[in-house]
Order: structure tokens, then C-alpha cells, then sequence
């Protein structure tokens, strides 16, 4: 009898230790989801390991890789241990003349020579106009860098997760101001600032759009507050911002007012978020939804023009290559509608093209070719012309 | 389907958005939303602890006999046993019972620790899996993102010192008061273990599991505590002191 007993109680005991050790449905790890960015023809991307890369996209080699540094994180399960991981990234790398600027989820900015990164060089190579910046955590939970970073000028913009943006100098990556903290409730600033003129505009997920002065980081008197939390960067058209929020609706507001001139859709919300921002060419916003539909709303009135449902939820935002709307859903499906088209054939998509893998991140497209990082980490170049995969490059390291 | 997609439609996802939505009901406050939760979960778990509660006040209204039996049969511990056993099913007592509630909510843990994981979005990516999860009710959207703080806790981080020794001291109050002295010196070991085991590895694991659920715990106890005081009317076995106690 006793021995059953004991066991039992021993069973007992070890029940929260299964509770955390065996089950992994939380937390995920933050692996990253790098947008792709062409120049030159070099397409450059940010891979899961952690690395920068440099892909010639007429022989398809790499031209360069450069590893960012690993960071600490828990070991899983019970083990009080740490472990070291590659550093995330976000941020679709920024082109600048001979300088690849990007940002990581461990609170760096990094300037990239071009020449010194082929010739492998120990980074930073100042003489070369390389630097390094470490955004401070700043009593935060964290300074991760998740947003893209915003190039303009002589000055680099970055939206950190200590909820502050930062202006620093292009040049030599000294700072030159920093905004005060946006959002003191969650403190990460995950979307994009944007700037249309003088003034740099930031969504916040506690539901604000603020104004900060471009030359002082100062919050100017206008802003503007929503009862829910922005999902997605703003976008700029005719001094109206457009947004995505998490209560599922897609906010038009005009600089200066504290009204939103619409929100969309206008009877019930959608399926999901307006998680990707959206885009706004020749007086219609295109818009893709986390609930599988592309919207076209008139930027004027919120009025829906058309949707199309592409099935799987759409977390990049759409780019528009000439006269064609890029959409990629979560699934790796790649829509192509022809934007020049009568508005009731514009709805259809001219092609529907499948890279075999999901897709969370940015991508571009340019010259008939559309490059995008599928979630298994390999860059798929789509042929638009040729309706397939024109290649792909695994950007593993093979071990 | 699944195993895990019956868990989520099941338990995972209904715990996650109830929790959103007591959070968005609750001034935003993911903390209040927690123990909130906690009142509902220990109502719903209502009739099992009142039988719980009934078998302790049982047990404690037995121990005069159970002492007789002690100075009867104190040198043959086989006996001692046997006789206390019989006691025990003649007055359908189960001296263990106490752990059933727990086991019981077991399958809540596991989904709290997972909804909290999920709901307070440490990543991107924990960011957008949760847009997949949640219903379409307007009272969750609009909670999004949640607030990570309450009082000096950041409920999506392991949890500090102090709460340990809340989560660890509580549920030995909760369990002293419930559980009965041992009826022989072997098993008072057992018992005294085990009373000494669970609040350690509770607190310990304090340190290593999400704030927000080591305060799931420490509300659950601090609930079992006061019904137990209300119900059995006092402190229970936790004045109680065992005869082999003051032999020794």
C-alpha cells in the first residue's frame, strides 16, 4: 500500500515539471522574417541565422555574407542555462550608394560597405563608412529593432522596442536626437516612421499617430488617438495617413484632424487585421487583410471598389511594379492584378504563381522579376512573365 | 484534426479569449484579467471542492478516533494501518483528495501558461500567430496588443523571488490546513515530504514559468485558503500538531 502511495505523490509532484517542460505551445522564438531589397542588380536579405547577404541576381552566386553577432537566449524547457542564438531580423535591408544599412532584434543598426564586406573584412571598417550603433535599453523590456529602418537624407530613422525613435547620422552613426518614449504601455514600436515632408510621422500599438519634428525629435501639437492599437506602418497619400489597426479596421485619417475621414470597411469589420500597410497609386488604396483578401478602397471616400479573395491570410505588404499590383499571401501564392485594366477585370488576378513555401516578409520586384524569402530561407525570384519560379538560392549555410 | 487542434478548439483558444476579453472588461489590465480567471475557474471547480472540503472536515472530525486507534494499535504499524483505512472508507473519506482539484486544473495550467505566452506577444511572430487564434468578437480585437505589467510584475517574464515565496508559503497554508497528520511515524515522513515538496517545486518553478501563471497560482491558493477557513469554519490542521510529533 505504501509504495503505490509514495509513487502517487511522486507523480503528483512531477506534474508541473511536465506542465513546463512538455509543452512548447507558447513562446516562439523570435527567428525573423528579413525583407528582400534589389540594387544594382544585388539582391540583399536578412536570412534566419542571423546573416546579411549579397546575392548577384544575374549569376545568382553570393557576392558577400556578413554573420551578426549571436545573442543569449533561455535554454528551453527547465534548463536555467543559456543558450546562443542567431540574431533576428526584421527590417528589410536599406540601399545607400555603397552602404547596406539594417537593423536586428538585438538593438543594432549596422552600416554595410559593399566592397568591405566582399573582401571579408573585420567589421566595422570605418575607413570604408562602416559603423555600428547599439540602441540602449532604456528600463525597457527590450531594444529590438523590428521595423525597417527609414533612410532619408543625411539621417537614418529607427523605431526601437524601448519605444523611442532615434534619428542618427548617416555618415558615422552618431546620434542626433531621440524622441521621447511613444508608447509607455508596451513600449515596442514595431511599425516604420514615414516622412513626407518635414515632419516624421509613427503609429504606435497603443493607438496613436505621433508627429516629431524631423529636426529636434520633439512631438509637434498635433496627434492622433484611436480606441484601438495600430498593426501596421502608416502610409502617406495627399496628407492622409492609412493604417491598419487590431480592431480590424483600415483608418484613413487626415494630418491635423482628430477625426479619421473613414474607416474601413464601413458596416462590419473585416475578417482580421490590416496587418501589412497598405498602398496608395492613383487615388486607390490596396490594401491586404490577415482574413485572405486583397481590398481596393477609393483614398477619398473608403468605398470599396473591389476584393479578392486570395484564401490564405496576407501578411506582406503589396508593391506595385508598373502597371501591376504584387500581392504574395501567407501560403507563397504570388497574385499579379493589372492595374491598367477595367475596373471589373481589375478584380481577377492575371496570374497566380506558387513558390512552395510560406511567405511572411517584405519583398520587391522589379523589371518583371519579383524577389521574395520564403519562410524556409531561401530567396525565390519570380518570373512574372514566364508565370513560375525563375530561381531560388538557399541562403542556409551548409554546414 | 489533431490532437492539438481538438486542445486549442477545445481549451486553448476559448482560455486565450476569455482572458483578452476579461482584460479589455477590466480596465486593460492583464493582472486583473488573471485573477479573474482564477474566481471563474475555482467556481466552475466549485462541487469538486466542496467535496474536497467536505472529506477534509471529515477527516478532521475523525481525528479523536484516529488518535484511540494510534494509542490502540501505536507498535503494530501494519495494523494501525489496516484500522485507519477502514475508518477512513467507513466514513467514505479519501485522504488524499485534496490533490484532485489540482489535477483537475491541471489542463487550465497548461492552456494559461500557453494563452499568456500567446496573448502578451513577445515576438513578432507570437504577434501574428495570435491574430490567428482569436475570435472575431470586438471586445478581444480591441484589447490587442495587452499590457504586459501589473503591480511589480511583468506577467509575460519569469517570475521574481517574491512572488516564489507567495506561490510557495500559500500553497503550504493551503495544504497544511487540509491535508491530515500521518497515522504512523513512517508515513508521517511521507506526509511531512510531501507537504515540504509541492510549495518548493511550486516556488521554484516561479522562477522559471510566466508571472502571469505563478499569479493564477498564488490567487488559487489564497481562494482555496479562505473557502477552507470559511467552510471547515478555522484553520484546520495547520494548529494541528501530531502525536508523534510531541513523542519526539
Amino acid at each position: 500500500m505504501k509504495q503505490p502511495k509514495i509513487l502517487f505523490l511522486i507523480v503528483i509532484a512531477l506534474l508541473p515539471l511536465t506542465l513546463v517542460s512538455c509543452i512548447s505551445g507558447g513562446a516562439r522564438l523570435a527567428k525573423g522574417w528579413s525583407g528582400t531589397a534589389v540594387h544594382d542588380g544585388i539582391a540583399y536579405v536578412g536570412t534566419v541565422d542571423g546573416r546579411v547577404v549579397a546575392i548577384n541576381s544575374s549569376t545568382e552566386n553570393l557576392e558577400w555574407s556578413y554573420s551578426t553577432a549571436q545573442v543569449n537566449a533561455p535554454s528551453s524547457g527547465l534548463s536555467c542555462g543559456q543558450t546562443s542564438i542567431p540574431t533576428a531580423i526584421y527590417g528589410t535591408p536599406v540601399v545607400d550608394r555603397d552602404i547596406v544599412y539594417i537593423g536586428t532584434y538585438s538593438g543594432q543598426v549596422l552600416a554595410l560597405n559593399m566592397l568591405a564586406r566582399s573582401q571579408n573584412l573585420t567589421f566595422p571598417q570605418q575607413r570604408y563608412g562602416e559603423w555600428e550603433w547599439d540602441c540602449p535599453i532604456d528600463n525597457a523590456k527590450s531594444n529590438a529593432i523590428v521595423a525597417d529602418l527609414l533612410v532619408r537624407e543625411d539621417a537614418i530613422y529607427v523605431s526601437s522596442s524601448n519605444g523611442r525613435v532615434y534619428s542618427l547620422d548617416k555618415e558615422f552613426g552618431d546620434l542626433n536626437w531621440e524622441s521621447k518614449v511613444l508608447d509607455e504601455t508596451h513600449r515596442k514600436l514595431w511599425t516604420s516612421p514615414v516622412i513626407p515632408g518635414d515632419t516624421l510621422y509613427v503609429s504606435t500599438f497603443d493607438g496613436h499617430i505621433y508627429a516629431l519634428s524631423l529636426e529636434t525629435g520633439e512631438l509637434l501639437d498635433w496627434s492622433f488617438e484611436s480606441a484601438a492599437g495600430f498593426a501596421s506602418s502608416p502610409v502617406i497619400y495627399e496628407d492622409t495617413i492609412f493604417l491598419g489597426s487590431f480592431d480590424r479596421y483600415l483608418y484613413a485619417v487626415k494630418i491635423g484632424s482628430d477625426v479619421p475621414i473613414w474607416k474601413f470597411p464601413q458596416e462590419k469589420p473585416a475578417g482580421n487585421w490590416f496587418w501589412a500597410s497598405p498602398i496608395v497609386n492613383e487615388g486607390i488604396v490596396y490594401a491586404g487583410c490577415l482574413d485572405g483578401r486583397v481590398y481596393a478602397i477609393e483614398a477619398k471616400t473608403g468605398g470599396n471598389l473591389w476584393e479578392f479573395d486570395a484564401g490564405n491570410p496576407i501578411v506582406s505588404s503589396p508593391v506595385l511594379m508598373d502597371n501591376l499590383l504584387i500581392v504574395t499571401d501567407e501560403s507563397g501564392t504570388v497574385y499579379v492584378f493589372d492595374l491598367s485594366a477595367e475596373l471589373e477585370d481589375e478584380a481577377m488576378p492575371l496570374k497566380a504563381i506558387s513558390i512552395g513555401a510560406d511567405v511572411r516578409s517584405s519583398f520587391c520586384a522589379q523589371e518583371g522579376l519579383v524577389y521574395i524569402r520564403g519562410e524556409d530561407n531561401q530567396l525565390y525570384v519570380v518570373d512574372i512573365n514566364m508565370g513560375g519560379v525563375s530561381w531560388k538560392v538557399n541562403l542556409t549555410i551548409e554546414e | 484534426m489533431s490532437f492539438l487542434d481538438v486542445w486549442y478548439l477545445i481549451i486553448g483558444n476559448p482560455v486565450l479569449n476569455v482572458l483578452i476579453a476579461l482584460s479589455h472588461l477590466l480596465s486593460g489590465s492583464f493582472g486583473l484579467a488573471i485573477i479573474a480567471l482564477t474566481i471563474i475557474v475555482r467556481l466552475i471547480s466549485w462541487p469538486l471542492t466542496k467535496r474536497q472540503l467536505k472529506s477534509s472536515k471529515a477527516l478532521q472530525d475523525m481525528q479523536p478516533k484516529i488518535q484511540e486507534l494510534q494509542k490502540k494499535y501505536g507498535k503494530n504499524k501494519q495494523k494501525l494501518q489496516q484500522e485507519t483505512m477502514k475508518l477512513y472508507k467507513e466514513a467514505g473519506v479519501n485522504p488524499l483528495g485534496c490533490l484532485w482539484p489540482m489535477l483537475v486544473q491541471l489542463p487550465i495550467w497548461i492552456a494559461l501558461y500557453q494563452a499568456i505566452m500567446r496573448a502578451l506577444a513577445t515576438t513578432p511572430e507570437n504577434l501574428l500567430d495570435l491574430a490567428h487564434r482569436l475570435y472575431s468578437w470586438d471586445i478581444v480585437n480591441q484589447a490587442i496588443p495587452l499590457n504586459s505589467h501589473f503591480l511589480w510584475l511583468d506577467l509575460g517574464g519569469s517570475g521574481d523571488f517574491i512572488l516564489a515565496i507567495i506561490v510557495g508559503g500559500t500553497m503550504w497554508v493551503q495544504q497544511k490546513m487540509t491535508q491530515a497528520p500521518a497515522v504512523d511515524p513512517g508515513q508521517q515522513s511521507t506526509s511531512r515530504m510531501m507537504l515540504l515538496m509541492m510549495p518548493l517545486m511550486f516556488g521554484f518553478i516561479t522562477l522559471m514559468v510566466p508571472s502571469g501563471l505563478a499569479l493564477y497560482w498564488a490567487v488559487s491558493n489564497i481562494i482555496g485558503i479562505i473557502t477552507q477557513y470559511f467552510f471547515t469554519g478555522g484553520w484546520g490542521y495547520l494548529k494541528f500538531r501530531s502525536p508523534f510529533q510531541s513523542k519526539q
